[in-house]
């Protein structure tokens, strides 16, 4: 496992054996930070080990200046296109970890250890997420994770994961098999599993 | 390893290259509860469709150290949540469909062990059961082949398990016929076609040699099956090993069948035992019946036409000096006027009819056909001719079989004897007192066994019941028909289920002796490519007799 300079989105600003934030500036903003994208951080001391996780929420923060730009009645475009381009405004990129990789193979459950402060996270490869997802009990920790919005991050999770299937076959194949697993874990909440399903139908 | 390589280990593809979504090739699921006594319940699988699995059909558990051999008896409709029978999911779209069946909603199948067969490949009875989240997967052509042996000496094909239709359920001929064998089912099940084709089988392999009393000429010669085309007789598939005998030669020649020869009983030959046996059919009181004990104590051996004479002396003698009312001697002669409608009952005869028929049966080795032409629609002519010939050949059966003193070379043939509306011969009020009663008690004891094809077991002696070994059944919805067939089998309450919604054609449980397991059959079609089979081995291979031995009449054949 090793991390490629394009698909760095941060470093780690505070972490958990639960989850972690990462932050990074405004202007590098992009797709990779997306909501539901796998992400992986070496865990702490250790270059071997790497938890994977995935982006809950991505949260812009705000300034004084930032503040009193929105209050005025009329802001110049060179202005608003200067604050945009140049201004370092603070992201934070929040993370539920939802397994780890131990240099031999995937576990679908928390990480020994958080991963250290500044640490690089950057996304997950195709391979990757392919070989963690060969198994659905990942699933489990996701929709058990109260502080995020599990429906929603479920479904975008196995959208994303989906896209790393070349044929439409096989890509619906993945969603009937994640979406079976997800129909025995909600077996007592149909309402919700309904939910997922439709958010997750091809 | 690519990701195209994980994503192939991850959903193996079929033929036509599309992902199998299922676990394991061929399984149905998994063993989730049950016992011994009542069967085991298996969730099925997602991606089997409940529809593909019908009761009757086999399924092989792996358990940890043996396969059980069990049969479907029930499929059932379950849900993980019951909330979603009030709420059920849209399934328009094909994608939910495949989602929610065999998770949330799942169907069951109650199967019934029925074998195990252990590591070193042999059947053996249940005694146990496998344990939680074994493996059942349909049952291959290798583990019915593995049951049921194949096809040989003693073994004859009769059919295939149902969705197995290139394997075979090979009866076990040497057990069939030393029991005797039940052939049940409703009217227009094709009992008679599974008789012949049970029939053809024994004889084939020469297990034993068969008296059919044929009803309704259903067996010695061609006979136009319901759907139009004519099927050969037994006689036809195989002419060096059948006779065919008739009462009625008129009816024979009307049908264009050959026979080789024309029985006739006489008067005298008739007993007050095969009287006896009319009792319910020709509404005899026990007053009548003990009234031709007196007679033939009185008369001698021509009681019955001296009866039916009624000449006024005889009348007058009989009633002042005996205890028998003259009401009840009219009575009597009144229904036994009937015999003279008969016409193969005459005074005198000039052969023996039974001497000739023990002599086919026994010295020849010949299988004998018992034809009653027009007869056949009188059930007073048919019991009587089936009860008084087959009194006498067991008697010489007894004598033979006591005469050989153990010693097997010296023993007549088995003999197999066949009789139709059979509940009319073995009524529980009758069959104490009726040879076929005996016959079916006393099993394997004087080579004598029967055949007895019914479509209502439940009018059958329990006990004569008890003692059959093998029960060939073809659809049954009478509760009481039900219950009469599957009394004393093991796993019945599962089997009921089957038995009940079985194809009215060609489908059949065979249960009993001849098969390690209680089966469903599809049975082999009586056609063309069954008297190849069946033929192959007989010196006169189909062609008719007088062709190949030159002489003889049309209705005289030479032995």
């Amino acid at each position: 496992m090793s991390v490629h300079n394009l698909e760095i989105i941060g470093r780690v600003l505070r972490a958990s054996t639960r989850g972690f934030c990462c932050g990074t500036n405004s202007a590098n903003i992009n797709q990779r930070h997306d909501f539901g994208a796998f992400v992986k951080v070496p865990i702490t001391n250790d270059d071997h080990q790497w938890v994977i996780g995935l982006i809950y929420a991505v949260e812009i923060k705000d300034d004084l200046m930032i503040s009193e730009l929105v209050m005025a009645e009329s802001v110049d475009p060179n202005v608003l296109r200067d604050q945009r381009a140049n201004r370092m405004i603070p992201v934070e990129v929040s993370v539920l970890n939802i397994g780890y990789y131990d240099g031999d193979r995937f576990f679908h459950s928390l990480p020994p250890r958080p991963p250290m402060s500044l640490s690089e996270v950057s996304l997950c490869t195709s391979e990757e997420i392919a070989t963690f997802t060969q198994r659905s009990e990942y699933l489990r920790l996701i929709l058990q994770a109260s502080e995020v919005p599990s429906d929603d991050l479920v479904a975008m999770a196995l959208r994303f994961a989906s896209l790393c299937y070349p044929g439409q076959e096989d890509r619906r194949a993945f969603m009937i098999h994640n979406g079976r697993q997800l129909a025995r874990l909600l077996s007592n909440d149909l309402k919700r599993l309904s939910h997922i399903l439709t958010l997750i139908r091809p | 390893m690519t990701t195209r390589d994980i994503l192939d280990d991850f959903f193996p593809r079929d033929a036509s290259g599309r992902p199998i979504l299922t676990t394991e090739s061929g399984r149905l699921g998994v063993v989730v509860g049950g016992s011994l006594s009542k069967g085991l319940v298996v969730k099925l699988d997602s991606g089997q469709s409940v529809e593909e699995l019908a009761v009757g059909r086999y399924v092989v558990v792996h358990g940890e150290s043996r396969r059980f051999f069990c049969m479907i008896n029930d499929v059932s409709l379950n849900s993980a949540n019951p909330a979603i029978q009030n709420d059920p999911p849209d399934i328009s779209d094909p994608f939910m469909r495949e989602i929610y069946y065999g998770t949330a909603a799942y169907g069951t199948i109650h199967v019934a062990p029925m074998l195990m067969i252990s590591e070193d490949g042999k059947p053996k009875p249940v005694k146990t059961i496998p344990g939680h989240f074994m493996s059942v997967y349909n049952a291959t052509a290798e583990d019915v082949n593995d049951v049921f042996g194949a096809e040989d000496a003693t073994h004859f094909n009769v059919g295939a398990p149902l969705e197995l239709e290139h394997t075979q359920i090979n009866l076990d001929l040497k057990r069939l016929v030393e029991r005797s064998i039940g052939v049940f089912g409703k009217s227009g099940t094709g009992k008679s076609f599974l008789t012949r084709v049970l029939l053809a089988g024994v004889i084939a392999k020469g297990q034993a040699v068969t008296l059919i009393f044929d009803m309704h000429n259903d067996y010695g010669w061609e006979i136009t099956d319901e759907r139009g085309p004519k099927v050969k007789g037994l006689y036809q598939l195989f002419p060096s090993k059948v006779t065919i005998i008739t009462l009625d030669a008129e009816s024979s020649r009307r049908r264009n069948a050959r026979y080789d020869f024309e029985v006739k009983l006489g008067y005298h030959e008739i007993e007050p035992e095969d009287i006896a046996m009319l009792k319910g059919t020709m509404n005899l009181t026990d007053t009548m019946i003990d009234a031709a004990y007196t007679l033939r104590k009185r008369w001698g051996e021509k009681w019955v036409k001296r009866l039916i004479d009624g000449r006024s002396d005889d009348i007058d003698e009989i009633v002042e000096n005996s205890n028998i009312q003259g009401g009840t001697l009219t009575a009597l002669q009144r229904r036994l006027e009937r015999f003279e409608r008969w016409e193969f009952l005459v005074p005198e005869t000039v052969t023996d009819s039974v001497k000739t028929i023990i002599d086919l049966l026994v010295d020849k080795r010949q299988n004998v056909v018992l034809e009653f032409g027009r007869y056949g629609n009188s059930l007073e002519a048919y019991i009587l001719v089936a009860n008084y010939l087959t009194r006498r050949i067991h008697e010489a059966y007894v004598e033979k079989v006591e005469k050989a003193l153990g010693d097997a070379a010296m023993e007549p043939p088995q003999l197999l004897i066949t009789i139709e509306e059979a509940h009319k011969f073995l009524d529980p009020l009758i069959a104490r007192q009726t040879i076929f009663g005996i016959i079916a008690r006393e099993l394997r004891k004087y080579n004598v066994t029967l055949l007895i094809v019914d479509q209502r077991p439940s009018g059958i002696d329990e006990e004569v019941m008890s003692q059959i070994g093998t029960r060939v059944t073809a659809l049954l919805d009478n509760e009481r028909d039900i219950n009469a067939v599957l009394n004393g089998i093991s796993g019945a309450p599962g089997l009921r289920e089957v038995l009940a919604r079985l194809d009215t054609k060609q489908q059949a449980i065979i249960m009993g002796h001849a098969v390690p397991m209680p089966v469903v059959v599809k049975t082999r079609g009586y056609n063309e490519e069954f008297y190849k089979a069946v033929m192959q081995g007989d010196p006169l291979d189909g062609k008719p007799a007088q062709s190949v031995l030159g002489t003889g009449g049309r209705s005289r054949r030479v032995n």
